[in-house]
């Protein structure tokens, strides 16, 4: 075949695809009137919480527009999602659960591990998939019908752990590592890390002390953790508490000094807002997003939606998780409609949670969420589904990314017996 | 109590009854009835808010022996249902005893943590007794968060209740179970209420000193009635924890305390039927909320954002506002009103 032939031929090929393109869509499945997805998804709007749940169910709200309105629902049927506030309420997360169940949902999302944690029960016992926002390892190990959507607290731990190692010690011998952990999942996902890996990575925990979210001094736990000469301070806590510790550090002469690090739920803009720049310059954290603004294929379309329905939550990182977990939710939900039909699913019982569980969301495989936070795949016997983060340092009053995405390797956490005590 | 025109009482059997009347046991048994029909036609969810319902209603119907008859103020009632709760879950999840001793035991227990933290209400009462109960719903909490028995702030699994093998695995199974132990303990608490205990915690409430002066041993009743307030408190704990299936201390806060006081005053006091009016609205209300919403935000968008979201908190607090203004004495005057008035008819005085 000449040259002249074969670019003809190519040009022939090229032109047929582009012309029966407009018809590959009439052999995608078309959803017929009343036929919907049923999802349930539950945030803290209101609460303890709610300042990270209220932008997280405007997340929620948004992607769910965006899919179906722009993405043709997925695989071609619409999502029809009951987004209800929890309340941060075990109670309440119980009844909202159970009513998922019963009006037929294929799955149910939660922002928080606090929410997921009552919601487990049930929803394990019954088979019914839920994926939450923010997990700590007790949601999942042993793994079940749960699953993570970004790394879970004891990965932060493991992550910035392994970093400091390998790029900030230059001491000899093991580093001291103080742990300042919130007195919850948040906090004790990080003690879980360092319980179980603290020997294998090289670090001296010299102690673990809590604190509360509603903490505004901390002054007598640093005074007795400075007795103790550490080189890190590790707080695995929310903005408001974490600020209160660097402060609390600046005013003890410890830091700078230290080393400090920040698990996700605290290296947000709100640190730097609540702690002020100056103070919290040079503090390390990690964070399983990008950033605002970033040159990633989804940011415009978010920050167009985000803008046009909730302007007030332009710039928040928890909007971009929740509506990460939107468009994760989505693509399991197709792979499910692909795998075994629209109307093994319709059904909405047993039977379809398990065709969206073992058909959708454990054949996910490098899903890369629109760039919005690492690839997305299911690993057999590991139910976080996003295991990378980045390490960020805040360097002129701005969180910087130091790193590209550190994937945090799995903890089997059910073979230590102190785990869950 | 009244009978409707032209009933007579000829015994005193018939005169103490709580059932006087055909009609009382038609409308009784009718209820029952629908009660226990109620798995046929409702939604698993449905069946689910039911259960808990049940649940607040042993627990609140405790608090009214303490708060409505006794007049002794509580404000750690959730952390007496925390006690139960752990019990039976640490002895039927942990150490494998069954379901009906784990659930004695976690009555038992929340009782005698009752009895130690009511101590103080022989020399204090009012605001005072309020204080010291709210240290109870603390200092519970705390050992709950760092005792590793309890799976500190982790939480703890709990197995499902299961008698003679058989499992109350799923809702409507559990909510048979609920509503017999809801029926024992409202039968318990209208016999108490009647009898000589019953008399003895009014007339404490009424006049502690007057109550005295007329024989009645003060630290043995208000003792009484703390143990009995949180041996119901306890059960609740004990029947919520098997069917959640997982417990942790965030699901005994003090807002559930105080929602638990919200629910008798808006029940009424001193009553057997206020808790139980009480606790069908507020958790009734609650659910109407959650569902509606989303509703209310999608249908106004004019509407700022997260305006739903303090729906609930506006509608409870506006909720114990107006019951407080209109109707101090609570649902049960407004039921007793009605009653009155099926007893005056057809005489309209």
């Amino acid at each position: 075949m000449t040259k002249k032939s074969f670019l003809v031929i190519a040009i022939l090929c090229l032109a047929l695809v582009i012309a029966v393109m407009p018809f590959a869509g009439a052999c995608a499945p078309k959803a017929q009137p009343g036929q919907v997805l049923k999802i349930g998804m539950m945030n803290p709007s209101t609460g303890k919480a709610a300042e990270k749940g209220l932008p997280m169910m405007n997340g929620n709200n948004d992607v769910i527009k965006y899919i179906n309105a722009e993405l043709g629902g997925a695989g071609g049927y619409p999502i029809e999602a009951t987004v209800l506030d929890s309340n941060y309420d075990a109670t309440k997360v119980v009844t909202i659960v159970k009513g998922f169940m019963s009006s037929g949902c294929l799955l149910f999302t939660t922002a928080a591990s606090a929410e997921m944690s009552p919601a487990k029960a049930s929803a394990n016992e019954a088979g019914f998939p839920g994926i939450s926002c923010f997990s700590s390892p007790s949601l999942y190990r042993p793994p079940a019908h749960i699953y993570g959507q970004t790394p879970d607290y004891g990965d932060d731990a493991i992550v910035f752990a392994n970093y400091y190692m390998k790029n900030i010690w230059k001491g000899t011998g093991k580093p001291k590592f103080a742990l300042l952990m919130l007195n919850n999942p948040t906090g004790y996902g990080a003690r879980d890390a360092f319980k179980a890996k603290a020997d294998e990575l090289g670090i001296e925990v010299v102690s673990m002390d809590e604190h509360a979210a509603t903490t505004t001094s901390e002054m007598d736990t640093l005074t007795r953790v400075k007795g103790l000469t550490p080189d890190v301070l590790y707080i695995s806590s929310t903005p408001a508490p974490t600020a209160v510790i660097i402060k609390n550090a600046r005013d003890l002469g410890m830091y700078p000094g230290v080393t400090i690090g920040c698990c996700h739920a605290g290296m947000t803009k709100a640190l730097i807002d609540l702690g002020g720049a100056d103070v919290v310059e040079g503090v390390y954290g990690v964070y399983p997003t990008v950033q605002w603004g970033n040159n990633v294929p989804g940011m415009a379309k978010m920050a167009e939606y985000c803008q046009q329905y909730h302007p007030a939550n332009v710039g928040n990182a928890d909007y971009m998780v929740s509506w990460a977990q939107g468009l994760i939710v989505a693509k399991a939900l197709e792979l499910a409609v692909k795998n075994v039909g629209y109307d093994t699913l319709a059904k909405g019982d047993a039977a379809a949670w398990q065709a969206v569980e073992t058909q959708g969301i454990q054949k996910l495989k490098d899903y890369d969420v629109a760039g919005l936070h690492g690839p997305v795949s299911y690993t057999p016997g590991d139910n976080r589904l996003d295991k990378f983060n980045r390490i960020f340092q805040v360097v002129g009053g701005k969180i910087t990314p130091l790193t590209d995405w550190v994937e945090a390797p799995l903890i089997k956490y059910e073979t230590y017996d102190w785990f869950g005590k | 109590m009244d009978l409707p025109s032209g009933t007579r009482n000829y015994d005193y059997a018939r005169d103490m009854a709580v059932m006087r009347t055909k009609t009382h046991w038609a409308f009784f048994v009718g209820f029952l009835v629908l009660v226990f029909t109620a798995p046929l036609y409702l939604r698993n969810d449905w069946l689910g808010v039911f259960n808990l319902i049940g649940i607040t209603i042993v627990a609140v119907t405790g608090l009214n022996i303490l708060i409505g008859y006794c007049g002794q103020l509580s404000i750690g009632h959730a952390g007496f249902m925390a006690v139960g709760a752990y019990t039976t879950g640490i002895l039927t999840g942990e150490l494998g005893v069954p379901f009906p001793l784990g659930l004695l035991c976690a009555g038992l227990s929340a009782g005698l943590i009752g009895i130690v933290f009511g101590l103080p209400s022989v020399r204090v009462k009012g605001f005072y007794l309020a204080i010291t109960t709210i240290a109870a719903q603390f200092i519970i909490i705390w050992i709950i968060n760092h005792w590793s028995l309890t799976g500190g702030f982790v939480g703890m699994d709990v197995p499902r209740a299961s008698i003679f093998g058989f499992v109350f695995k799923t809702e409507a199974s559990q909510y048979y179970l609920i509503m017999v132990i809801v029926a024992l303990c409202i039968f318990l608490a209208k016999n108490l209420a009647r009898g000589r205990v019953g008399r003895a915690f009014i007339a404490v409430r009424d006049n502690d000193l007057a109550a005295e002066v007329m024989g009645i041993n003060l630290l043995y009743y208000k003792l009484l009635a703390f143990f009995i307030g949180c041996f119901l408190a306890g059960i609740a704990g004990a029947l919520y924890a098997h069917w959640t299936g997982f417990l942790n201390a965030e699901n005994f806060t003090l807002t559930d305390s105080i929602l638990y006081i919200g629910m008798v005053i808006i029940g009424g006091l001193g009553t057997t039927i206020g808790p139980i009016l009480g606790v069908v609205v507020i958790r009734l209300l609650q659910q109407l909320i959650i569902y509606i919403s989303p509703f209310i935000e999608n249908a106004i968008p004019a509407l700022s954002t997260g305006f739903t979201t303090g729906l609930g908190p506006m509608v409870f607090g506006l909720a114990i506002i107006l019951f407080l203004i209109l109707e101090p004495r609570g649902l049960a005057h407004r039921w007793a009103l009605f009653k009155a008035a099926y007893r005056l008819w057809p005489f309209s005085y």
